[in-house]
């Protein structure tokens, strides 16, 4: 168990590094040291230490107790050291000074710095894991709590089993058994390994990741002075994988195969990709838990493409697996309120098609209830706003906070279990979760932290928000708010699957998003948006049902105001919706209008009685507003006016130069003209029809709704203020349809990267459960159905109608756009088997893309099992004509692109079937049906045939595609079926 | 002091056993009623003078039956009364303050039984003192907004209303006269009452009343002066409040009518004689509730939104209403909308319901009562109706509103059976943007309004409302897919009534003003129909139709020039006409003879309608049109000086109606009297 062992010293760096994370460094260290360090060293314990991990029932000996606050030291010490400080080396600290300095570490210096540095060195040797526990509880002397739920939660958390409570002795002798092992093995190299690992520590605080140490430490480790270059290097910020690969080798016996797989880890070529790919492929304990470190260096960004993957490898993998990913999910889970959502709404969806009760089902549970529960918040909301205030100040704040983690060995079980608690507590915070000891020091921590804080921080919470607002949403849960949000929209879409017929269902959303529109504005945001907003308002009346027969998507605009985080920023002020008036014209009317009322009543009441004129005396400001409001209205008619349109610049003038008598004749020709002009050039505006009432909804263009919402919302007139929408799904599995929005954006980027001008566009996809979830709408884009219904023209006639003739820019422009996304989407098609491809799944957007939609049949189900649509793709004599024909430039210019596809995305194969791969276990979607999924999907991208073969190929498949009749036999099988074209 | 209230108490006992038909209360007033100030020998008597149970009969008879000498005698003691009274509503006992309550109406009644003829000053003299009156009517106004707003019950607070309708409908025939109410406007009550209407327990209750209240007090001299009340509706801007406020009145008052317009329809059939009073109090409390709506839309711009984009409702299935307006009733829509809405966001779940909002409500209510416009009050309800739709024409908000394309409903009017039209089916009309039902309802009005008894005013209105609309349409480029030829042949058929009717019709009325605006309308279409209108076939169309009709046009014409031609009251407004008619008469003058000899080259005597428009598409270009000025100005609504009388009288009949049904129902709290001596 050679991994084992190794292992241990990983987990040591780890905690030091967790230290470092955020504002509070001790409980991490308090509740990581049990499994990896013993501390001999310094007898300094709080009195109050020792009861309490005699409390938490961990049976520990009076000795343990300094050892407890060892650790402590040793976080502080690491922490500090992560900051380019000179304060590393500082001497030991008295210990009066220990209690208090955990706490205060993270922000304060120097104290506890120094007293991490004696404490280091104990670590290295200490092999106590159980004291470990008992020592983070005693290194707080307040808030004793309850051992018992908090033991109750940890064992949750370990996914031991069945019951959610430990036996404490049984957990402190495995705690024992591991150290043991480790003193062993470790004990030559103990002090070698402590410098490397503060070095790297500091190195990786630098950085920023914590990619810190591998699990294998003492195979693979190696000093180096490259060493202290990496510090530097180091301190310059940013997570660059670089300094990680500037680690020497390791003195200790490495298999070579470790040592090579280190190498590639620290490569820069190692990418998150990478990372996931021999995380699901490595069964060496060793290398998951080196990549479950690893996780912390990747930009967030990043490893969000993959948390599905992520999630479904912890929901459906080995203990081992998900042990190593599960300190990142907390950590992250800490830290943001989005992921928390994310990853819980993923865990409930994947834990779905488990069989109840089952053991790991419980393990995905188990984490989604804790997400759930909320007990992974960060320390508090001063953490947050000290956070933003204390940036500046030092170096511990972000970067620290991805540090935090390590996750050691966790080979053993016994291991695990110890291990489990400490990451989370380094990076939560949250004390709860932990053993009792661990609990206190947090929540002393926490209070410190807030006492620090709170000058600023308090500050800056109050001044802007709402109280209301604030007090109903905030206080609660942080994730409450979000949750019930999400939780009225899927509820009005169950809700509206109940009514017959489409009108009624648009009329009941409509009025049950007005109701919605009472608790707006709040923190909650919309999870397929870029930017950092809250959600202010539902233009309830903007919102149309969507096309589908028994179920009732929706699509919402949501007005939004952009912020710097909507955790943190203020809540907006809610604006009544009857204030837009005064919005407009008098914007302190209303903050005013009563007091003024009461006093005198002169100046707002004159203005706004005086507007209806009832007041004799106020006339005047009675014309006033009322020209006020036809000169706006005036302005506006004239923006939208297009030069050719003199009538009505005629009728504003005979308005204002009433003096000329001089007669104006027109020609009734003219105006007819004009009529059919206009309409001709209004050919966007689709007739309304209360069957398909998302046709009108969806071809208007974007710009122009999003000015038109605008100008009628009473937030309209804020800077920050942005349109999005969101299609509402319910009753609908929306996991296949993440799984080939993930293909999709991987394929997207390949083909970005190779630079191959194919053009998709993946939209985005919030899977809520294991039916229902979010998608975000493609903009500008109507169905090819509802072009055919609307226009009654053929593909090509509404091109020329849309763009212009022929020869025309906008026309060949549209039509390369056209063409480029045609081949895109027909390898997607291909390569993933996308079936059920009728007109209504396929969108036209105003640029002449198509984007395809519905991803509901791929790879191995196919709609009602019916032999339909056998063609690669579709590709139908419609489509063929908007690129020209088949003997066109266009044409050819499609199956190059085609070609070139695939060639890129053959060469980059693997990071598309691993995603499909992960996402196949333990699923039971029908897209994974059968066993040879992905061995097709792998066969599909013809590894084995050369360039000239590829070219083939391609003409096969567009040939066998256009004379395929499925296409044409399965769009009437669609038309009689479901009515669509 | 003991021995004191023994003798008191003896010597009553022995009072009463002389007298033993006389009530005690009833002995205590007699007391008042003495020279004597009551309070001299029995220094509780105001203490247990409101724990007896309220005679009001007896009150009031006895002050009305004082005689102008006795008055001055006995003022203080009446005075003393009023202080008592006032005082009393301060009491923690509840069943005083409502005897309290139950004797200030009393003496308000009867004071102005006695003084009918007199105006206000002498009443507050005899009630509270002049030297006094402004403080007594300080605290009474503070004790009640005390009560209207505290948690006091429910029933305790209507009675505090009919308090205050008393103090406003009983004591002058005309509001503005009343000048108790001076004190009322210096002391508001006005946030007790929005206080009621934004609370959902006490909206069910006392909606009504209290709608009524703020309608009445809204008109207190409105037109002399600067009436608080006015200021402060319109700087409302409390959603909840404003929203509801009428809003689940009106639902009642709707289904009410239904039922009454209903049974008006058999009564037709059957006998002539079963509409009786109780329709016409109905009709009557709906002008209350109308006026409320009015000022509310006309005085605050927020509700005007309000009114438009409030949440939508669900309508009820039609409950069987009671005439009585007070009746409690569910209120509608009024899910206190902030606070529950995350944790219950769950609405009634039907699919046989359909939402609707106060503006459908108020459409279709509107189209009731536009059917019948013989009787008077119905007359005003309608002339309202129209007011009320002119503000919500001219208000942008609310025509964004109404022209929203995504905003869909089917709105159910009301037709006038006809002969000569079937039945329209209802289930069939398309949802569309309120302002097709709008324009529906006016068309509809159009042509079921030519009479003899012409509803000249209601028409003017109408025709106006059309205009604004249009003009809406025409600045901000909304095509609406609308029938428009329905409408032109409403107005066609309009001006072929005018000039059939010409001369009963000049005796009272100005046609050519109206015949002016209905013609120019059709300007608006000719000059400006590439603006707003859907198709190019639609122009077509109007040309058409103008051609088709053209006779009447000629007719028109034929007729203004004449009277424009001689002298008279006429000649000015008749040339106008004229004017206007130049665009028209070019386009028949112009098309007409290519329709004849597009016929008589193709040898066709009937040409098909598709003929003609080929005809009139294909003969444009040697068209030339006069571009006429301001046909896109209109005059905003303002209701001074203009609709100052209507609105007068309008309040006179509503306050006259409320006196009565105040009358009634106080003298029914016996029920309220008894629940409270169980609770005390």
């Amino acid at each position: 168990m050679a991994d084992a062992e190794v292992s241990l010293s990983p987990a040591l760096r780890t905690l030091h590094l967790s230290s470092s994370h955020s504002a509070q460094p001790p409980p991490p260290a308090s509740s990581s040291s049990p499994t990896t360090f013993s501390c001999p060293s310094s007898p300094s314990s709080a009195s109050s230490s020792s009861s309490s991990s005699s409390s938490s029932s961990c049976s520990e000996s009076s000795s343990d107790c300094p050892a407890h606050h060892h650790h402590h030291h040793h976080h502080h010490h690491h922490h500090h050291h992560h900051h380019p400080r000179p304060q590393l080396q500082l001497p030991p600290p008295s210990t009066s000074e220990q209690p208090s300095s955990p706490s205060a570490s993270p922000r304060s210096s120097s104290p506890s710095g120094s007293i991490g540095s004696t404490g280091s060195l104990g670590s290295s040797s200490a092999s106590e894991g159980i004291g470990s526990s008992g020592m983070s509880s005693g290194g707080d002397p307040r808030g004793p709590s309850p051992p018992l739920d908090v033991i109750s939660e940890d064992a949750m958390e370990m996914d031991l089993g069945v019951d959610q409570v430990i036996d404490p002795e049984v957990a402190l002798k495995a705690c024992q058994e591991v150290l043991l092992k480790v003193k062993l093995l470790d004990n030559k190299q103990q002090q070698d390994d402590k410098q490397q690992q503060q070095q790297y520590a500091d190195v990786t605080e630098r950085c920023g990741p914590q990619w810190t140490i591998n699990p294998d430490t003492s195979s693979i480790k190696e000093e180096d002075e490259d060493e202290e270059e990496g510090q530097k290097d180091g301190s310059s910020s940013r997570p660059d994988p670089a300094p990680p690969n500037s680690r020497p080798e390791s003195s200790s016996p490495s298999s070579s195969k470790q040592s090579w797989l280190l190498r590639l880890f620290e490569s820069k070529l190692f990418d998150v990709s990478m990372a996931i790919s021999y995380l699901y492929k490595s069964k060496e304990p060793g290398v998951q838990a080196y990549i479950g470190n690893r996780l912390f260096s990747f930009p967030d960004s990043e490893v969000d493409f993959y948390l599905p993957q992520l999630l479904n490898m912890y929901v459906h993998m080995d203990t081992e697996v998900g042990d190593a990913i599960r300190p990142y999910l907390i950590h992250r889970c800490g830290g943001s309120i989005t992921f928390s959502l994310l990853s819980a709404w993923l865990l409930g969806a994947y834990s779905s098609d488990m069989h109840i009760s089952t053991q790991r089902h419980s393990r995905g549970t188990k984490l989604r209830k804790l997400i759930l529960s909320d007990e992974l918040k960060p320390p508090a909301a001063p953490s947050d706003a000290q956070r933003s205030v204390s940036v500046s100040e030092s170096p511990v704040s972000s970067p620290s906070h991805r540090h935090g983690h390590r996750r050691h060995n966790s080979n053993s079980v016994e291991a695990s279990c110890t291990a489990s608690h400490s990451p989370e507590r380094p990076m939560h915070g949250e004390a709860e979760v932990f053993v009792s000891p661990s609990r206190r020091t947090h929540q002393r921590s926490k209070s410190d932290a807030t006492t620090v804080s709170s000058g600023p921080g308090a500050g800056l919470r109050r001044t802007g928000s709402n109280p209301k607002v604030e007090a109903v949403h905030e206080e609660p849960e942080r994730l409450r708010p979000q949750r019930e949000f999400v939780k009225s929209l899927l509820c009005i879409g169950k809700r509206l699957a109940t009514l017959p017929t489409k009108e009624q269902k648009t009329q009941r959303l409509i009025s049950e998003l007005s109701l919605l529109n009472h608790k707006l504005p709040a923190r909650v945001w919309l999870p397929t948006a870029e930017h950092q907003h809250h959600v202010c308002r539902v233009p309830h009346t903007q919102a149309v049902v969507l096309n589908s027969k028994d179920k009732a998507p929706y699509i919402i605009y949501v007005e939004v105001l952009e912020c710097d985080s909507f955790e943190t920023s203020p809540v907006p002020i809610r604006i009544p919706e009857t204030r837009i008036h005064s919005a407009r014209s008098a914007e302190n009317l209303d903050c005013g209008a009563v007091a003024n009322a009461n006093s005198s009543g002169s100046m707002t009441s004159e203005h706004r009685a005086g507007s209806f004129s009832t007041v004799p005396n106020y006339d005047n400001d009675d014309e006033a507003w009322a020209t006020d409001d036809i000169g706006q209205l005036q302005v506006e008619a004239e923006a939208q006016t297009s030069s050719s349109d003199n009538i009505s610049q005629f009728s504003v003038d005979s308005i204002t130069s009433l003096e000329s008598k001089e007669p104006v004749f027109i020609a009734a020709g003219d105006i007819r003209r004009r009529l059919s002009e206009n309409l001709a050039h209004t050919p966007t505006t689709f007739r309304r029809d209360p069957e398909d009432p998302s046709a009108v909804a969806l071809k208007e263009p974007w710009e122009e709704k999003v000015r038109r919402i605008r100008e009628g919302s009473p937030y309209g007139h804020l800077p920050n203020w942005r349109l999005l929408s969101v299609i509402v799904k319910c009753g609908d599995d929306l996991r296949q349809e993440l799984l080939a929005y993930q293909v999709l954006r991987q394929l997207q980027s390949i083909w970005q990267q190779e630079r191959v001008p194919l053009w998709i566009k993946p939209y985005k996809i919030l899977v809520m459960s294991s039916d229902s979830g979010m998608i975000e709408p493609v903009l500008n884009a109507v169905s090819l159905h509802q072009v055919r219904k609307q226009s009654q023209l053929s593909l090509l006639d509404y091109f020329l109608q849309e763009h212009g003739s022929f020869t025309t820019e906008a026309f060949l422009t549209a039509q390369r756009n056209f063409v480029q996304s045609c081949a895109g989407y027909s390898l997607i098609c291909y390569l993933l088997q996308v079936k059920d491809r009728h007109n209504g799944n396929i969108l036209l957007d105003s640029e002449g893309h198509i984007i395809h939609i519905d991803f509901g049949f791929i790879l191995s189900s196919s709609p009602r099992n019916l032999g339909f649509e056998t063609s690669a793709f579709k590709l139908t004599s419609e489509f063929v004509d908007v690129m020209g024909g088949l003997d066109g430039d266009m044409f050819i210019y499609y199956k190059m692109l085609m070609l070139q596809g695939l060639i890129a995305a053959r060469k980059h194969m693997e990071k598309v079937l691993q995603i499909v791969e992960i996402m196949q276990q333990g699923s039971h979607l029908p897209c994974f049906h059968g066993s040879s999924t992905i061995r097709g999907l792998k066969e599909r991208f013809h590894m084995s045939l050369t360039e000239e073969q590829l070219q083939l190929l391609v003409e096969q498949l567009v040939d066998g595609s256009m004379r395929s009749i499925t296409t044409k036999l399965y769009d009437s099988f669609q038309y009689v079926t479901n009515g669509i074209m | 002091m003991s021995q004191v209230e023994k003798k008191a108490g003896l010597l009553r006992r022995t009072s009463s056993s002389k007298k033993p038909l006389k009530e005690k209360v009833v002995l205590m007033y007699d007391e008042i009623f003495a020279k004597e100030d009551p309070a001299k020998n029995n220094p509780r008597f105001w203490d247990e003078l409101f724990l007896m149970k309220v005679n009001l009969e007896y009150l009031e008879s006895k002050l009305e039956s004082v005689d102008g000498e006795e008055v001055q005698r006995i003022q203080d003691n009446i005075n003393s009364l009023f202080h008592h009274c006032v005082q009393a509503l301060g009491e923690e006992h509840q069943i005083k303050v409502v005897n309290a309550l139950q004797t200030l109406c009393a003496l308000f009644r009867g004071v102005h039984q006695k003084n009918k003829s007199a105006s206000g000053f002498d009443i507050i003299n005899m009630l509270m003192g002049f030297d006094k009156a402004e403080q007594r009517m300080k605290d009474l106004m503070e004790r009640l907004d005390g009560l209207l707003c505290g948690d006091s019950s429910e029933s305790l607070k209507s009675l505090c209303l009919k308090l205050l309708l008393c103090l406003e409908c009983l004591l002058c025939y005309n509001i503005s006269q009343n000048t108790i109410l001076e004190y009322v406007m210096i002391n508001s009550i006005f946030e007790a009452i929005l206080q009621i209407l934004s609370d959902v327990s006490s909206r069910g209750q006392h909606g009504y009343d209290a709608v009524v209240l703020l309608a009445l007090l809204v008109n207190y001299r409105k037109y002399e002066s600067v009436n608080p009340y006015i200021v402060k509706l319109s700087i409302v801007d409390d959603e909840p409040t404003l929203d509801v406020s009428m809003l689940s009145q009106y639902k009642d008052k709707e289904e009410e009518n239904q039922g009454g317009f209903f049974s008006t329809l058999t009564s037709m059939v059957g006998s002539m004689f079963i509409a009786d009073v109780d329709e016409k109090l109905s009709v009557q409390t709906n002008e209350a509730i109308l006026l409320a709506l009015y000022e509310a839309v006309h005085l605050n711009r927020n509700f005007i939104t309000v009114l438009a984009q409030s949440h939508p409702e669900i309508d009820i299935p039609v409950t069987p209403t009671t005439p009585t307006p007070t009746t409690p009733t569910t209120p509608l829509g009024t899910t206190p909308p902030s606070l529950d809405m995350m944790n219950n966001p769950e609405l009634p779940l039907d699919p046989n319901l359909q939402t609707s909002n106060l503006l459908i409500t108020f459409l279709k209510y509107a189209s009731i009562v536009m059917q019948d416009t013989k009787d008077e009050h119905r007359l005003n309800s309608a002339r309202l109706c129209l007011i009320i739709l002119t503000c919500i024409a001219e208000d942008q908000y609310a025509d964004a509103f109404l022209h929203d394309d995504n905003m869909n409903f089917r709105v159910n009017l009301h037709r006038m059976p006809m002969r000569h039209r079937k039945k329209a089916v209802d289930k069939n009309i398309p949802s569309r943007p309120l302002v097709c039902a709008v324009l529906d309802l006016m068309v509809e009005f159009i042509v079921t309004h030519m009479m003899k008894d012409f509803p000249m005013d209601l028409y003017l209105r109408c025709v106006q409302i059309i205009h604004k609309l249009l003009c809406y349409q025409k600045k901000c480029r909304i095509r609406l897919h609308y029938t428009w030829r329905e409408l032109w042949s409403a107005l066609i058929n309009l001006l072929k009534f005018l000039l059939s009717n010409e001369t009963t019709l000049l005796a009272k009325h100005n046609i050519f003003h109206l015949a002016l605006l209905v013609v120019n309308l059709f300007n608006m279409f000719i000059t400006y129909g590439d603006t707003f209108l859907p198709t190019s076939n639609s122009y077509d169309e109007l040309y058409y139709e103008i051609v088709r009709m053209h006779q009447v046009f000629d007719n028109l014409y034929c007729m203004v020039l004449r009277v424009s031609t001689n002298t008279g009251q006429w000649k000015e407004a008749a040339s106008k006409v004229t004017h206007a008619l130049v665009n028209v008469r070019a386009i028949i003058n112009h098309f007409n003879p290519k329709i004849e000899s597009y016929a008589a080259v193709n040898h066709i005597s009937q040409l098909s309608e598709e003929q003609v428009l080929e005809v009139v598409r294909s003969n444009y270009d040697t068209l030339t049109l006069k571009l006429q000025d301001g046909l896109d100005q209109f005059e905003r609504y303002s209701e001074q000086p203009k609709e100052a009388a209507f609105f007068k009288e309008l309040v006179r009949s509503i306050s006259l109606n409320v006196r009565k049904n105040v009358s009634l129902n106080t003298l029914s709290q016996d029920v309220l009297l008894k629940e409270f001596s169980t609770i005390s």
